[in-house]
């Protein structure tokens, strides 16, 4: 049994030139009880994807089903089984964080325990405060604590960690854990990579509407390669060119003192820090695991924040020739 | 019924929205004046008072009342976003619409009939030498109930129709200038245009059709509504006199059908366009 099935799903804004194309004939199947991250930068069509899903807007072509329920026709199904954690939301600010699940209860028809919910979201000590002094990571909490009333067959997170600190995004993501282990599917969007890695068992990336990526994330790392990248600060920085002579090294970047190597493999971490080494004194090495970073990267073509300069290229910082006398 | 989910949720939320009270509180400042003002007149009359709380109320203050407890409903949950909880649950958009409207309906519903039961007691205490015709009070009170009720209804049906809070205030002061100031009290109203127009093809108007066009606003057919409850001679004195043998479209009863009408049309019209509304 398919949990969501979405063939050919088009959506467009407005008409003649001047029309936005949100989704562009996405074709998309996520399994029953399957973890499955939907990926894309800011605009590639996520959120458009999860309103049609919920019957907020109305796909201009294309069809989609939630466990073979027409999501146009047959919406108020869709919508039982479903548990939704929206983005962009504001919650009731006249009500308590328990009247809120209390009113989803009503709506579905069930009944479950708030009390126990509120724990599990971490917010049994505001259970029965009014909500117009929550902060942004409260109302994050209590919006998963919703979508969590009855235990639906499908969650569906829209940016679930939005607004919420470390220990929030940590939380969220043993409740994923959790509802996985008991075979709730779900569908989580997000822009950010770190967070779908440590939960998803198949990731989509999206980009200008269009499916670009489809896989887990272990294969689509074989794929292309696996990514991973060293930076290491050193006293002074040398001409870095040498270093892409290495077999693995795939980038370098430097900014002011620190040295960033994108390497296909770990052995070429060992290479690169060698190699600064006997040329400079290293003051610290930080290996990173961008290897999603660098996936969305490519699929998307979008820079991650902390590329900025590619060795070799004239932009080189000048103090590289008098490190390496 | 998520009909009624809707509506629990949202009398628990907007019962507590001070806002929501002042005018009512406002409305029964007002009687509390007018009462005022008769226990130092020499010969208090009870459809005196009666006849200043439709004219002040029906223009003004229900209105006020019900535009205030209303126009936010739905657009200011499209605007927040806060609608994505309430059509993320199984809940139908016709059901959003209904909810809302029992709702608010019953916020302003219950603020009025307690001031307008209120009144009864504050009478008694400033005017002992009135009599209240109990009978027709009642039936003054109802129709401003219903009065409340058609303007409840127009304001959630504007705000199902407005996608944020600035169309919604601007569409419900809109309504208010158009079908309440404009229609039943400028010199340019509607009757005086119809009569101008004839005019000019050497036409009269039948008072009949006059009387009808006014009456088809909710603030018309509530004046006009004073026909069930008030007695001739003193409609004769205020200058509201009705026709002689009317025909049906103008007496006391089809002005209760109209006040209906304003209830039942707008909403069906919203529930249409909300039905296809996108709210991405």
């Amino acid at each position: 049994m398919t949990a969501i099935e979405i063939k050919n799903l088009t959506k467009r804004y407005g008409s003649g030139p001047d029309a936005v194309q949100a989704l562009d004939g996405l074709d998309l199947t996520v399994r029953e009880g399957e973890v499955f991250g939907f990926l894309g930068p800011n605009g590639a069509g996520k959120s458009t994807t999860i309103n049609i899903l919920l019957h907020f807007i109305d796909a201009t072509d294309g069809t989609a089903t939630v466990f073979g329920h027409d999501v146009g026709t047959e919406s108020m199904a869709v919508r039982s089984k479903t548990g939704v954690l929206p983005e962009g939301f504001e919650v009731f600010d006249r009500l308590t964080a328990r009247e809120h699940l209390e009113w989803v209860m009503d709506a579905k028809g069930i009944t479950d325990d708030a009390g126990a919910i509120l724990e599990t979201v971490g917010l049994s000590e505001a259970a029965d405060r009014q909500t117009g002094g929550f902060s942004k990571g409260m109302g994050q909490r209590l919006a998963l604590g919703m979508a969590l009333v009855g235990d639906p067959d499908l969650l569906i997170l829209d940016e679930p960690s939005s607004g919420l600190d470390p220990t929030g995004m940590q939380d969220v993501r043993n409740i994923i854990l959790d509802l996985a282990e008991q075979g709730t599917t779900v569908f989580f969007s997000s822009h950010i990579l770190g967070e779908v890695e440590a939960v998803c068992d198949r990731v989509a990336i999206l980009n200008q509407g269009e499916l670009v990526a489809l896989d887990t994330i272990e294969a689509l790392q074989e794929r292309d390669g696996g990514v991973e990248s060293i930076e290491v600060t050193v006293e002074a920085v040398p001409e870095p060119a040498g270093l892409n002579e290495f077999n693995g090294v795939q980038r370098v970047s430097v900014e002011e003192d620190t040295v960033v190597a994108v390497c296909s493999d770990t052995a070429a971490k060992v290479d690169v820090v060698r190699w600064l080494d006997e040329r400079t004194t290293v003051t610290d090495i930080i290996s990173e695991d961008t290897s999603l970073e660098e996936l969305f990267h490519r699929y998307t073509g979008e820079n991650p924040a902390t590329e900025q300069q590619t060795a070799g290229s004239p932009e080189t910082p000048a103090q590289a020739t008098e490190g390496s006398q | 019924m998520s009909l009624l989910a809707v509506a629990r949720r949202d009398f628990l939320d907007v019962r507590r929205a001070k806002l929501v009270w002042a005018p009512v509180a406002l409305y029964t400042a007002f009687m509390l004046l007018f009462f005022w003002g008769q226990s130092t007149a020499s010969d208090p009359d009870f459809y005196g008072i009666i006849w200043g709380l439709v004219g002040l109320g029906g223009v003004l203050l229900v209105p006020l009342i019900a535009l205030v407890a209303a126009y936010l409903s739905i657009a200011g949950e499209r605007e927040s976003g806060q609608i994505k909880f309430t059509l993320g649950v199984p809940v139908s958009r016709t059901a959003v619409i209904g909810g809302k409207l029992l709702a608010r309906g019953a916020v302003v519903l219950l603020g009025l009939a307690v001031s307008l039961a209120l009144a009864v007691p504050i009478a008694m205490v400033f005017v002992p030498e009135m009599t209240i015709e109990y009978g027709d009070y009642a039936l003054f009170a109802l129709t401003t109930l219903a009065y409340a009720l058609a303007y409840v209804a127009i304001a959630v049906s504007l705000s199902a129709v407005t996608g944020s809070r600035s169309r919604a205030m601007a569409a419900g002061i809109g309504f208010f200038f158009v079908f309440n100031i404009g229609w039943n009290f400028l010199p340019v109203r509607p009757i005086e245009m119809i009569e101008f127009v004839l005019d000019q093809f050497g036409m009269t108007a039948s008072e009949e059709l006059l009387e009808l066009v006014y009456s088809l606003s909710p603030t018309g057919a509530y004046m006009n509504a004073t026909e069930l409850y008030m007695p001739t001679r003193f409609l004769e004195m205020v200058g509201n006199v009705p026709p002689s043998d009317p025909p049906f479209y103008i007496q006391g009863w089809f002005m209760v059908v109209i006040l209906a009408a304003w209830i039942v049309v707008p909403l069906a019209l919203a529930n249409w366009r909300f039905s296809k509304a996108q709210l991405g």
